[in-house]
């Protein structure tokens, strides 16, 4: 696994990621295959939302505040809010079109 | 301005391909990306989409004349977005550079979906142009250095990602066939 912007960070980075990958792992296969309905599709993601943040929610806080000040002291806050701005990225891109 | 384009398919079903995005660093041909952190990620209740925003840290030597023009040091980051649509098997990332980005950008695109049972498509675009209006030559000679080194490092990322997706899934099926 790799190391986090911050050295303090590292370890809560890698206990987040190793919960967030096991989550993922059970996700992934079922939620491909769970797209019979809507309604069906809306109910396994609102179950799989919640289950993952019962599981990793309070180690992404943890890891989360590390982070958002390692990002400050490197600088890179203003470089981040910058782009963001530029490009939220909030929705999918469409298909075919790389540049929103 | 400069563009980049490839496509090709990794041997691998598309959900093992996007399981594995998340272990593809660190790997041997790609040692210059150095730091991931995630800085934002949810979940959509009604979609089921899967929505990261992480910053790379990245360390490769800049030649001495952008060294000298820019500033800058071998550290760089980048900030990449990520979605992963179970319903539609399609993650797209895209990445940009924060380092640096007053004088150039490079957006990267990429796709991942199933090309058949077993195999997936990559699909890569970017494009790469310097922002400032230095005096043409530079500004041409910053563009095909970003252009070059970007070429080098997708050809890393395709090594590194194809090593970690075998290693992964040998030992995955390894793993299974002893608990058979």
């Amino acid at each position: 696994m790799s190391q986090s912007l911050s050295d303090e960070c590292t370890p809560l980075k890698r206990k987040y990621d190793a919960c967030f990958n096991a989550w993922f792992e059970g996700y992934l296969e079922p939620a491909v295959s769970a797209s019979v309905t809507p309604e069906q599709r809306k109910k396994f993601s609102q179950e799989k939302a919640a289950e993952f943040d019962r599981s990793c929610g309070k180690i992404w806080h943890e890891y989360r505040a590390c982070v958002q000040k390692a990002v400050t002291d490197k600088g890179l806050d203003s470089l981040l809010n910058q782009a963001r701005k530029a490009d939220p990225l909030k929705e999918p891109p469409p298909p075919d079109s790389p540049r929103s | 301005m400069h563009y980049f384009s490839q496509f090709f398919n990794y041997d691998h079903p598309w959900s093992h391909v996007v399981i594995g995005m998340w272990h593809k660093y660190p790997n041997q041909h790609c040692t210059h990306v150095v730091t991931i952190d995630v800085v934002d990620r949810s979940v959509d209740p009604n979609t089921g989409i899967v929505r990261t925003e992480r910053i790379l840290g990245c360390k490769q030597k800049a030649p001495a004349w952008i060294v000298k023009l820019f500033g800058g040091s071998e550290d760089a980051f980048v900030r990449e977005v990520s979605f992963i649509d179970p319903s539609t098997q399609t993650a797209t990332i895209t990445s940009v550079n924060l380092s640096l980005s007053q004088f150039a950008t490079c957006y990267e695109s990429i796709r991942y979906s199933p090309a058949s049972q077993n195999k997936t498509t990559f699909h890569q675009t970017a494009e790469i142009q310097s922002r400032v209006n230095l005096w043409r030559a530079a500004s041409d000679k910053l563009e095909n250095f970003l252009v070059q080194r970007f070429e080098q490092n997708a050809q890393l990322g395709k090594l590194g990602f194809s090593d970690v997706l075998r290693q992964l899934w040998e030992n995955h099926e390894q793993q299974q066939g002893q608990s058979a």
